[in-house]
């Protein structure tokens, strides 16, 4: 079974990440991921970027069902206020 | 036809068109019911849903149309909105609905 921890590696591998979170029971995982890479790209773009670094588990079925919310610094500055 | 053709015209064909699996009387996914549900929030209830589960060859060949890895996957008037993260925060946003405005009728 993947863990959170596991798909964590997969996408920082991946894409340079300044903050990365990511919650799941092992079917279902919830991930914040907070990357300089996503300034300036739609949220269509910025799940691509994402999606580039598990798309072979994606593919195999090892990971089903990840949903994401994406942030640049700035952003996840504001946001978390 | 091939898959991309199919495709297309189903995605030019029709206004609002969800992939998803299952159908929006009985998804069988979580993100399938999530998307028909945004859809419905959004007063769409009349839309194209094209079943990925009962077609594999669609299946694969939406990923690729898209180059997006996951299903559902929405489109409206012929263009790639998104899957159910981005349906969901376009709908926080009330981006959803404004973009759907007057299109589902059409």
């Amino acid at each position: 079974m993947v863990r959170p921890e596991d798909i964590q590696t997969y996408i920082q591998e991946g894409l340079p990440c300044d903050h990365i979170r990511i919650d799941g029971d092992g079917h279902h995982f919830e991930a914040v991921i907070v990357s300089a890479e996503f300034a300036g790209k739609s949220r269509v773009q910025r799940q691509q970027r994402v999606y580039q670094t598990i798309k072979d588990r994606l593919d195999s079925g090892e990971i089903h069902a990840l949903s994401f919310k994406t942030f640049t610094p700035e952003e996840w500055e504001a946001q978390r206020g | 036809m091939d898959a991309q053709q199919v495709i297309k015209e189903q995605v030019t064909g029709n206004p609002v068109v969800l992939y998803m699996k299952g159908t929006p009387q009985f998804p069988q996914c979580g993100f399938s019911a999530t998307a028909v549900q945004i859809l419905k929030a959004c007063g769409v209830n009349q839309f194209y849903s094209v079943n990925v589960l009962e077609n594999p060859e669609i299946r694969q060949g939406i990923k690729d149309y898209a180059n997006w890895p996951t299903i559902p996957q929405l489109y409206i008037k012929g263009e790639f909105v998104g899957g159910c993260d981005i349906m969901r925060e376009m709908f926080q946003a009330g981006e959803l609905q404004q973009m759907l405005e007057g299109v589902a009728q059409a």
